[in-house]
């Protein structure tokens, strides 16, 4: 690594948006294991969270120019699009056959090795933070922010009334920011 | 709901993981821009967020970066090539996705097709002069030719109203009934002009009065010729004349009776009885 450079969020924005390559390694090297973490709480899968994390920095690349600064930090656009290619992977039909095909021998082959490869994703980042909440409230998080579903969608699935629902969820997110703190 | 109220809803978190639907985004969104406090909590919110993900982070493998870089060069070269299409649609077509020469082989036949047009332009702009001047010699021909055809249908129409005149004194003469009085010159001894000659004919039945002028001086032009009608000695005016402006027969005021008819110069407009030099004279016979 060469000399260490560090911009202000309003310089790297400007040089991102002039295609300064030299600014989008500073921001991978800055961000890539944040992004990578959160890839990783969603989809539980080291491999597919490398292909996640490639198409994510791509896209930034890509798509720089329809980032708004007063909507919000560069961070967390850049995790909604790391969160939002998540989903779609793990929604996928591909992403649903290859957990299904491997599931039995991987894990049998894990426990006989003392597998370390595969990360124990309920002990890192927001997950660990879910910990913290009521049972009723993780569990809403857990489908709303890590598997995607839409308050309908959850609504369906714990057999809970929609209003509960979005309570319940602006509940869990009052929490869970006390946690961050 | 005051502000502060709407700040602790967990709209702020919603708003922020990407919770929120559409309604609650443009809702956040306006609320943002109008209030400092809402920004304020955005941005706490953000960078809690934000401060907890960077503890948490994941070192993702080494050679990702790399192929992340790889993969913004081609990108980026593909916007190059995009623009290099864009101007030259002849490379596209072609197919061939080698570099150099297919450009140049672009160019030979842009090149080509350049010449071809300015060559077609040429031809078709000394056409199109040479097809206009013939136009304009055409046209101007055509504009004479329309000019002689108006004159020649004029000329027709006075030649066939003439015709017609001298078919109708035709069919006078020729009506049995249709006298014909000689009066020369020479029968007036003071005739300014003993070679004067004119022809009354009148037809003894509807007693209708035309003269022929066969030969008559030219008046002075505030004088005119007077024919007279000699009934029982007595001249009784029969009309006045001009001897220009004669096309045939001129029809005179009716006559039932006369001896003789005598043509004078009088005053223009005539006179009640001759003043003026008798040139011609004829007895009815």
């Amino acid at each position: 690594m060469g000399t260490v450079i560090t911009y202000t969020e309003h310089e790297l924005v400007s040089l991102l948006k002039d295609r300064d390559s030299k600014a989008f390694g500073y921001l991978y090297d800055n961000y890539s294991g944040a992004l990578n973490s959160i890839i990783l709480q969603i989809l539980n899968d080291v491999e597919l969270a490398n292909d996640v994390l490639q198409e994510v920095f791509i896209n930034v690349w890509k798509k720089i120019e329809s980032y708004d600064q007063t909507k919000g930090r560069l961070f967390t656009w850049m995790l909604n699009i790391a969160r939002n290619a998540s989903i779609d992977t793990l929604r996928s039909k591909n992403y649903q056959n290859t957990q299904k095909n491997r599931s039995l021998p991987e894990n049998v082959d894990a426990l006989g090795k003392g597998y370390t490869g595969e990360l124990n994703i309920d002990h890192i980042g927001l997950k660990k933070v879910l910990e913290k909440l009521k049972e009723e409230h993780r569990v809403l998080i857990e489908l709303a922010y890590f598997k995607g579903y839409t308050h309908e969608e959850i609504a369906e699935i714990e057999t809970i009334p929609l209003g509960t629902v979005k309570t319940r969820i602006r509940n869990a997110l009052i929490q869970l920011r006390e946690h961050l703190k | 709901m005051n502000i502060q109220e709407y700040i602790s809803s967990g709209i702020v978190e919603s708003y922020v993981l990407g919770l929120a639907d559409h309604e609650e985004r443009a809702d956040f969104d306006r609320m943002c821009a109008a209030h400092a406090e809402v920004r304020k909590a955005r941005e706490l919110f953000e960078l809690s967020l934000e401060e907890q993900a960077m503890l948490n982070a994941v070192t993702p493998s080494k050679n990702i970066k790399s192929k992340i870089f790889a993969e913004i060069e081609i990108e980026s070269e593909k916007i190059n090539d995009q623009s290099f299409i864009d101007d030259d649609p002849l490379y596209v077509a072609d197919g061939t996705r080698s570099e150099g020469p297919a450009k140049i082989k672009a160019m030979g036949w842009l090149r080509y097709l350049a010449a071809a047009s300015i060559a077609l332009l040429i031809i078709s702009t000394a056409l199109n002069f040479y097809l206009f001047n013939q136009y304009k010699s055409y046209s101007s021909r055509y504009a004479t030719l329309m000019a002689q055809q108006t004159e020649l249908a004029k000329n027709n129409d006075i030649m066939r109203t003439r015709l017609t005149a001298y078919e109708g004194t035709i069919a006078m003469l020729r009506d049995p009934d249709m006298a014909v009085i000689k009066m020369p010159g020479t029968n007036v001894p003071t005739s300014p002009d003993s070679s004067s000659v004119a022809t009354v004919y009148w037809n003894t039945k509807s007693k209708d009065v035309y003269l022929l002028v066969n030969n008559l001086p030219q008046p002075p032009s505030d004088k005119q010729y007077q024919l007279w009608a000699i009934v029982d000695g007595q001249p009784v005016d029969a009309g006045v004349f001009d001897v220009q402006s004669v096309d045939g027969l001129l029809r005179m005021k009716n006559m039932p009776r006369a001896q003789i008819f005598a043509v004078t110069l009088e005053k223009r407009g005539g006179s009640v009885a001759p003043e003026g030099p008798m040139y011609v004279l004829g007895k009815v016979s």
